[in-house]
């Protein structure tokens, strides 16, 4: 039988979608990134506030309400962070100016609708929050409203930590939903999306905890770490296995990334997906996190969390560039 | 008070000659920049020399009835018109792009003045009773305007006893614009 081939020629022009789909560059992945590290790091700190104030479970108590060290940088950095995010969402915008059109309306069916607003949501809490844990600073400052705030919060603490905690959670999953989504995207188009985004947001979370926490504190991150790439592990299985059992335009979007010889930045997809997110990103710190808790010393303990970072930030800009250079649904 | 229009296109592609004097008539007509299109001809071959098939065709925004770009879009800009078009108010668009990323047919694109734009289906000129300058230019009638709620259903008097399909419907998009296939030609 001889072979019937299709070749189709088209007059279309639009750089956008030509000769695949070309809409988000660095901006967008960046901001994912940076967005699912606020979640992850607003997520590890509430729960590290609620197991202190609920329990008395943590490290070093200073008195103050606070856990630690890494919980008042970390609830600083959350916000702060995910401003610096939305700076990049807003700097992607065809037409800036028109930022405030997502704030005139809701509309149900889009996820980034839902979205604008949880960024908006995230805000009063998570800055209420970080003021709290940092209150010594505050209160030297001596500012009537900034005290008054404090004293609110102080009382109801574990209520705003709790319902941080889901903010938290929120904004990781968002990160990822926004993009799973598009069912006219074939390597996106996959729920658990959402899930791999949140535990990535929340290792990397972990990591810059770890990086930024003074030495007696740090066995606490290494091993919320080490327990979120463990979960970031599985959920890359089942997110590669979904990918390839399911039909043709899936499991070929999911070979495209997985054994794609398609580059970014001089090294193909394939190389950067096992080799520099799985190994280096995944695998090789949780070995290096796992001999430091049995004991072994690491001359440089900054390398896991660093590796761990980079992982979450390749993670985001492989998932959305080999989603653009896939063809569209078919 | 007029009925509820529900407008969409019947594209005959046996007696299309890939002239591409529809995507010129559109550039003129909406003041496409250079470099982009709001609609585009494709030529299809398929077969093995010497059985081939080949079919042209004139594309565009399919106004899917279930539009991926309508339900995505954060701002309301894309919406249903309610004469069977989508359209996109370009005075609500921020240029997020989460509608080129939802279209399955990759129908728009991102105007340089930064808002996103695709096929109109001559709105302006269906208010005025015109026919799109598409339609209005096609010299082999290959591309006729339909308005599927009119009761002596023009549509189906073409589409009768031929082979007609939609693009992607599996897509769940409901497209607005329905093909006679190339291979009712004769001998085809
Ligand atoms: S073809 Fe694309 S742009 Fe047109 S209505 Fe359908 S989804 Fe929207
Ligand atoms: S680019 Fe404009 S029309 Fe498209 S989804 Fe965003 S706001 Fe809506």
């Amino acid at each position: 039988m001889t072979e019937t081939t299709t070749e189709i020629i088209s007059t279309k022009l639009n750089p956008n979608v030509l000769p695949h789909l070309h809409i988000w560059e660095w901006h967008i992945p960046l901001y994912l990134f940076l967005g699912g590290m606020a979640g992850g790091l607003l997520v590890i700190t509430s729960i590290m506030i609620v197991l202190k104030r609920r329990f008395g479970i943590g490290p070093r108590d200073e008195g103050d309400g606070c856990p630690c060290l890494a919980v008042r940088i970390g609830s600083i950095l959350s916000p702060v962070l995910l401003g610096v995010g939305m700076l990049f969402l807003f700097l992607d915008l065809a037409h800036p100016l028109y930022v405030w059109a997502f704030y005139t309306t809701i509309q149900p069916t889009s996820p980034m609708s839902a979205g604008s607003w949880i960024l908006i949501a995230f805000f009063p809490l998570a800055v209420l929050q970080a003021m709290l844990v940092n209150k010594k600073f505050l209160r030297e400052r001596n500012i009537g409203i900034v005290n008054k705030l404090i004293d609110w919060t102080e009382d109801h603490l574990t209520p705003v930590a709790l319902v941080n905690a889901h903010i938290g959670v929120g904004i990781g999953i968002y990160t990822g939903i926004l993009l799973s989504f598009f069912s006219a995207r074939p390597l996106w188009s996959s729920s658990i999306l959402g899930m791999l985004f949140l535990v990535s947001g929340i290792s990397s979370a972990a990591a810059l905890m770890l990086l930024l926490a003074p030495d007696d504190e740090k066995p606490t991150y290494s091993m919320i770490d080490a327990n979120a790439i463990w979960i970031e592990l599985v959920v890359v299985g089942l997110f590669v296995l979904g990918g390839i059992t399911g039909p043709a335009n899936s499991s070929g979007a999911m070979m495209h990334l997985i054994a794609g010889d398609y580059q970014m930045a001089g090294l193909s997809y394939m190389i950067w997906f096992w080799g520099i997110f799985v190994a280096l990103g995944l695998l090789v710190p949780l070995l290096l996190e796992f001999l430091e808790a049995a004991g072994v010393h690491i001359k440089f303990p900054q390398v896991a969390p660093v590796l761990v970072l980079i992982g979450g930030l390749v993670l985001r800009f492989l998932i959305v560039f080999a989603g653009q250079t896939y063809h569209t649904f078919m | 008070m007029a009925k509820q229009k529900n407008y969409g296109m019947v594209i005959d592609t046996r007696v299309c000659v890939a002239c591409s004097a529809c995507v010129y008539a559109c550039k003129s007509e909406n003041g496409v920049p250079e470099g982009y299109c709001r609609d585009w001809v494709v030529q299809e071959t398929e077969g093995a020399y010497p059985k081939l098939r080949m079919e042209n065709r004139s594309e565009r925004c399919q106004h899917c009835e279930n539009a991926p770009c309508v339900t995505y879009c954060p701002t309301g800009a894309s919406h249903y018109a309610g004469d069977g078009t989508v359209q996109v108010n370009r005075y609500r668009c921020t240029g997020c792009k989460a509608c080129l990323a939802a279209c399955p047919y990759d129908a728009r694109y991102v105007h340089p003045e930064g808002y996103v734009d695709k096929c109109s289906l001559c709105k302006h000129r269906l208010e005025q009773g015109l026919e799109t300058a598409c339609v209005s230019v096609c010299p082999t009638t290959s591309l006729n305007l339909v308005d599927f709620n009119e009761p002596e259903a023009k549509a189906d008097e073409m589409m009768n006893g031929k082979e007609v399909y939609r693009q992607k419907e599996h897509a769940g998009t409901n497209p607005s614009l329905y093909w006679i296939s190339a291979s009712n030609k004769p001998g085809a």
